[in-house]
């Protein structure tokens, strides 16, 4: 039952974009989000969204898994769309009571959502393409240079990864508990709340001591294997660029340039 | 009380597109009293097996009928069911919660809806029978060794009176004395309770012992079914699927292997030394 829960949202794939450096993905993502903040004209979005196409195309993960992360975000979508469609001022087209329809509404209503849209389905793709621990280590690389002012990178890093490590065991876990307190009559499933709070002790009493003794013994097994924290550690598979990365940024800058130029031009 | 397996399938995952076939075509009768073992590699599907049975998990495809009723039909009570088919899990670290061993044996009963008087004294009288000593009522759980953990585990499922005891690799992770202890108490349950007991284990040695009937799954499905003596007989077969027979009665069946006329029904050390000496003493 608890099993068919997944965490994060990876897609399994061999695909050029699954194979690039995550740094570069995370610098990509980061660099195109900002990017879509930095014109005014509907026109921005024809290249916006071409850039993207292309590297869903690329990655070939399907278009519906794109539009899943959409969902949690729907009710947000269709209420500022909502917001700036009858709410801006300007020249009226139809109105009634406070309700004011006009043509900049409808212009920044387009502008709005279709932004909000690229924002969540171009992060989406950065994490259907990543694993959590490439992530975790683009993250500890990128943020490097804030170990200079004693900011412990490395150790929220490592944290991250246990944490993301510990999950799915975790989840097993749970499901394993319920079922053997189901079996001395627990229900999880009815009464009010404060009954299901209550019911939730049996549950989680064994699960917070197994993982309390989890930590534990991994705690014990990094220490007998000397761990001491970042410190002149090396990687076991560093992170390095091949050409393909490189022409990745190349590809990044041309978009940016192409975008410049675009929303400079042509005002729609 | 009876529990029939009909054409039962299991597959996991079936939602994910990851599918994993777990149990095929399992049919099987589980009768009144009577002292199953349940014994398999790791992976073959004794967990999930026992999990059907007392309708934690749902089958696939398939039905199972306690005594005679369907327990997938609506109205069969899945609370009742779960109260006379009592389940212990592999690890009584799964289950132990509560801040004394006797309040936690209680947790069962008290589900049951029972008076404060009749909860008291099922615990007491379970942890009696699994030979917790009085002084170890009040400790906490987390305490106990892991032989007292496992004990208090299987008295949780003893307090709500089940008709049938399952438990899953109840062994597991025991040294030999710990092992014997559990192995002796639920022997006894079954004879002085007359409640049926199904063992899951991976070791045949454990099983061999004290099962009065055996099944031997293999990758999901049941391959043998029978007694003790009946099963040790497919050696070679067992031996493929990564089984061993008892030591004792591997020996007799090397020995009628080699041309001496052994009787082979010998599970312990003991029966099989007063076969060859029975033949020894027919040869002289
Ligand atoms: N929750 C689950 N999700 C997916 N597969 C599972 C799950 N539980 C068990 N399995 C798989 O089903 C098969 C049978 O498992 P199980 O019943 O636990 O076997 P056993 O108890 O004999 O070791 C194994 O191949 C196992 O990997
Ligand atoms: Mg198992």
């Amino acid at each position: 039952m608890i099993r068919d829960i997944t965490i994060g949202q990876y897609y399994q794939g061999e695909s050029l974009i699954h194979k690039l450096d995550p740094r570069l993905k995370v610098v990509g993502v980061l660099v195109y989000l900002i990017s879509l903040f930095c014109f005014r004209y509907v026109i921005g979005f024809l290249v916006a969204g071409l850039f993207f196409v292309l590297v869903l195309k690329l990655s070939k993960v399907p278009f519906r898994y794109v539009i899943k992360g959409l969902k949690p975000i729907l009710f947000l979508l269709v209420f500022t769309a909502a917001l700036n469609l009858l709410w801006t001022p300007g020249e009226t087209i139809w109105r009634f009571g406070i309700l004011n329809l006009t043509k900049e509404g409808i212009y920044k209503c387009i502008f709005m959502a279709l932004r909000l849209i690229l924002l969540i389905i171009g992060s989406s793709l950065l994490t259907l393409t990543t694993t959590p621990n490439q992530l975790t280590d683009a993250m500890e690389y990128l943020l490097g240079p804030f170990k200079r002012f004693g900011a412990p990178v490395h150790e929220v890093a490592m944290m991250m990864s246990i944490a993301l490590r510990f999950i799915p065991i975790l989840l097993e876990e749970t499901d394993k508990i319920m079922k053997a307190q189901m079996s001395r009559g627990a229900d999880f499933e009815s009464g009010n709340l404060m009954h299901r709070l209550r019911n939730m002790i049996p549950l989680l009493v064994p699960l917070f001591v197994s993982a309390t003794r989890r930590a534990n013994e991994l705690a014990y097994a990094m220490d007998a294997r000397c761990y001491n924290g970042g410190a002149g550690r090396t990687k076991m598979k560093p992170l390095k660029y091949h050409s393909r990365d490189y022409k990745g940024y190349g590809v990044l800058v041309v978009y940016l340039v192409l975008l410049i130029v675009v929303t400079r031009t042509v005002a729609i | 009380m009876s529990i029939q397996l009909e054409n039962v399938n299991y597959i996991y995952g079936e939602s994910s597109g990851q599918e994993k076939w777990a149990l095929k075509n399992i049919n099987l009768t589980l009768h009144d009293n009577e002292f199953v073992g349940i014994v398999g590699h790791t992976g073959s599907g004794k967990s999930t097996l026992t999990q059907l049975l007392n309708g934690l998990e749902k089958p696939s495809s398939g039905q199972i009928l306690y005594n005679g009723q369907d327990i997938q039909a609506e109205g069969f009570s899945k609370k009742e069911l779960r109260r006379k088919a009592g389940l212990v899990f592999q690890y009584p670290e799964h289950q132990l919660f509560e801040v004394s061993v006797i309040k936690d044996v209680e947790f069962g009963p008290r589900n049951l809806g029972l008076t404060n008087l009749e909860v008291e004294k099922r615990s007491f009288d379970a942890l009696k029978q699994v030979g917790i000593s009085d002084e170890l009522l009040d400790v906490a759980p987390f305490a106990l060794s892991g032989g007292q953990k496992r004990r208090v585990a299987i008295a949780g499922v003893l307090a709500m009176q089940p008709e049938v005891l399952i438990l899953d690799e109840p062994t597991a992770g025991l040294d030999p004395a710990g092992r014997t202890e559990i192995l002796e108490l639920l022997q006894r349950l079954h004879r002085e309770n007359n409640i049926s007991v199904i063992l899951v284990s991976h070791s045949m040695d454990d099983v061999a012992r004290y099962a009065e009937r055996i099944l031997v799954m293999n990758q999901g499905e049941l391959v043998l079914d029978g007694a003790p003596e009946k099963v040790f007989r497919y050696r070679k077969e067992l031996r493929e699927i990564g089984l061993d027979v008892p030591q004792s009665a591997n020996i007799l069946y090397e020995l009628r292997d080699r041309g001496m006329d052994v009787d082979t029904n010998g599970i312990t050390p003991e029966q099989a030394a007063q076969n060859i000496a029975d033949y020894l003493r027919r040869q002289s």
